[in-house]
């Protein structure tokens, strides 16, 4: 098992170097540079070139970027030249965590449900609607959706505003920023998301279901109150509205956008489970159909989709430009587009990166999961 | 044990061709047998000729009946349109667009671009994954090492993003689209399925037998391996269709292609000229292209999970 980790953990090292390598001579093959923006003379061009490092040999300049990586350097950002790279990114993340990883999650946990119940009302007229929401949705294209709910909810029904992320009316006199309360934003979601699941589990030891029931709505609107309580007391639940008004149609398109694929990929795990022994001795034992759907099937099912989920969360940082060019969201997406534009190298290299290391860590993580969980693997890797 | 042995009768060479022919279309037939249960799978298939007919339809039309100065995709204009944008008439089926161009027209030469975009990265994409995860899954060892360590680097690569790049270093055509995503749909995702499917065929007694009677490796690859990962690689294809026509797509309404009309272009150019509020009055440039590309990736999605039903036959007889 030890020697399996290791060698896998090897081969992840090997290809996040031939990654980087990859892409950093895809950067250096662009045909500008970034101080062809600017209007310098030759001489001082010449000046800029040196002291943004552009003038050093290519191999050099290589190392300096793999050596940097390493030790968590990304370099710094040509177009806001003294910031590194990290605090650029840093200060895009909250936009991208609190609408993006939002949405992944609310996308996910409605593709789960639905996959679960059409899987198990198996024929029918039911199944074959929600399976053509759930193609259109997994196929129908980002910035057309866009604009339909823009047309439909913004501009005919006029219930929520789309111009731009904030409203400047009200935002202009205050002394935080959106990135400050954003972070906060997460937190809280955070927040209620883990008390809503601890209040879960700590119910379970009771017996009657309907104590259980009150205990678990009633805990979860205290655990709602307290956020919006906590945030009132620190005098800014206006602008957390306000954000989370802006938010909504975003909020919507991207679930639409994705939660299909999930939907589909649940009903056909769920469907490889149903057909096993241990659903049939779980009927035999008298189980309740809800009690066998969710505890037997649903929980065995489960897994491959946990594992899609982990692989494509990092993928979000850079799947979604459509979705923020059409509501003016400015994160990471929007970032990428500028730093093509403005030939941004360390900027684009710094995401593209990030991306690829998350990515590459839940590859490995799972692959070792894998092994770790089914006895069969584990005892081929010995042999 | 002798009494099973049947003298084997002396064929041409024609004729086992004839024979083997024969096979394969009972198998086809019965694949369709199955096909043809799945009524999703059955309007994908519908949905695909619908748009194959587009495609033949729009070289015909420009022969025949439109006229190439006022119905060209690209470069046609209508003088006897006042203002434009224009409403459906019986004149242009579909309006006009900012420009005085017609929509149908444009919509009909923006199906032929999307299947050429769809199948090219589909037979890139599944060449090289059937090639490369076959030989990864049945030798083993350092070719397996080195070619999963290439698909451990592909699956790490965004197209979109790679493709936005490599849109200033080169002219983005269909063709350069469609083979960056197939390399990295094919290389990426793809051969580390394709190779764990082999893992389990690699296995199988027959390749045995092969291999015992004589056969090289290549022989057992070329005559075994890859015609049993078929199945697989036909799915695989039909859904890489899917992919590669939503990235074209975005692509285009990017405006980063080299393209001069495709679906993704008529929606850019579509909410340029029309601003996207009051699309009640003007929706005949936006609405048509959105809806097509839709149904085109779904018309593909449909009949590749119609295909998997039938590929895998766990879930067959349900």
């Amino acid at each position: 098992m030890s020697k399996f980790i290791l060698r896998r953990v090897i081969r992840g090292i090997v290809a996040i170097i031939t990654f980087q390598t990859l892409l950093f001579f895809l950067m250096q093959a662009l045909p500008y540079d970034f101080t062809a923006f600017l209007v310098l003379s030759p001489a001082s061009r010449r000046l800029a070139q040196t002291d943004l490092g552009q003038d050093l040999p290519l191999w050099q300049q290589y190392f300096s970027w793999l050596g940097g990586f390493f030790r968590f350097d990304l370099g710094r950002s040509f177009m806001a030249w003294p910031t590194p790279v990290s605090t650029v990114l840093l200060g895009r993340a909250p936009r991208t965590l609190v609408l993006f990883f939002m949405a992944a999650v609310l996308a996910y946990l409605l593709g789960i449900w639905l996959g679960k119940m059409i899987a198990w009302r198996r024929g029918g007229i039911f199944e074959f609607g929600v399976t053509l929401v759930g193609v259109a949705s997994y196929t129908s294209f980002a910035p057309f959706l866009g604009f339909l709910l823009i047309n439909i909810f913004g501009w005919h029904l006029g219930w929520f505003p789309f111009h731009s992320m904030v409203d400047h009316n009200i935002w202009y006199k205050e002394t935080v920023t959106v990135d400050w309360v954003l972070m906060r934003l997460v937190f809280s979601v955070v927040y209620v998301m883990v008390g809503i699941w601890v209040l879960g589990w700590m119910s379970r030891r009771i017996r009657f279901r309907r104590r259980r029931r009150a205990l678990k709505l009633g805990g979860s609107v205290l655990i709602f109150l307290s956020a919006v309580i906590w945030w009132d007391q620190i005098g800014y639940l206006h602008l957390a509205l306000d954000v989370l008004e802006h938010m909504a149609l975003p909020l919507v398109s991207v679930v639409l956008l994705s939660f299909g694929e999930t939907m589909l990929l649940m009903r056909t795990t769920m469907l490889e489970t149903i057909e096993d022994e241990y659903v049939l001795t779980a009927r035999a034992k008298g189980l309740s159909e809800a009690a066998i759907r969710e505890r037997h099937v649903a929980r065995n099912a489960f897994l491959p989709v946990l594992s899609r989920l982990l692989l494509n969360l990092p993928l979000v940082l850079t799947g979604s430009l459509a979705i923020e060019m059409v509501f003016q969201w400015q994160a990471m997406g929007e970032l990428i587009f500028v730093a093509i534009d403005f030939q941004d190298i360390p900027l684009l290299l710094g995401i593209l990166s990030i991306v690829g290391v998350l990515a590459l860590i839940g590859h490995v993580v799972l692959d070792i999961l894998h092994v770790y969980m089914d006895p069969r693997l584990r005892f081929a890797e010995r042999s | 044990m002798a009494k099973h042995v049947i003298a084997a009768p002396e064929y041409t060479t024609l004729e086992i061709y004839w024979q083997g022919l024969r096979a394969r279309w009972g198998q086809i037939c019965s694949g369709w047998w199955e096909f043809r249960r799945n009524p999703l799978g059955v309007i994908g298939l519908a949905l695909i000729v619908v748009f194959a007919l587009m495609v033949i339809a729009h070289p015909i039309l420009m022969g025949t009946i439109w006229r190439p100065t006022i119905y060209d995709p690209y470069l046609g204009f209508d003088t006897t349109i006042l203002t434009n944008p224009s409403p459906p008439t019986s004149r242009h089926l579909l309006g006009t667009d900012g420009m005085g161009r017609d929509v149908f027209s444009q919509l009909l030469f923006g199906a032929q671009m999307s299947f050429r975009v769809g199948i090219t990265a589909a037979i890139i994409a599944v060449t090289l994954s059937t090639i490369f995860g076959g030989m990864a899954g049945y030798f083993g060892g350092g070719v397996d090492l080195i070619l999963m360590g290439l698909s451990d680097v592909f699956v790490l690569l965004p197209a979109l993003v790679i493709m936005l790049i490599l849109g200033l270093l080169v002219r983005l055509d269909w063709f350069l689209i469609a083979l960056i995503f197939g390399v990295l749909t094919g290389l990426g995702s793809q051969s580390i399925v394709v190779k764990s499917h082999t893992l389990t065929i690699s296995t199988k007694p027959y390749i045995e037998a092969a291999r015992t009677a004589g056969g090289s490796h290549w022989h057992v690859l070329l005559k075994h391996i890859f015609p049993s990962l078929m199945p697989l690689a036909l799915v695989h294809a039909v859904m890489t269709v899917v992919g590669a026509v939503l990235t074209e797509s975005l692509l285009s309404f990017f405006s980063r292609t080299h393209e001069y009309m495709t679906w993704g272009s008529m929606i850019w150019l579509g909410q340029r000229t029309f601003r996207w509020f009051g699309m009640g009055r003007q929706w005949n440039a936006l609405v048509p292209p959105a809806i097509a590309i839709m149904l085109f990736c779904s018309a593909f999605y449909l009949v590749g999970r119609a295909l998997d039903d039938i590929v895998n036959p766990r879930l067959r007889n349900r």
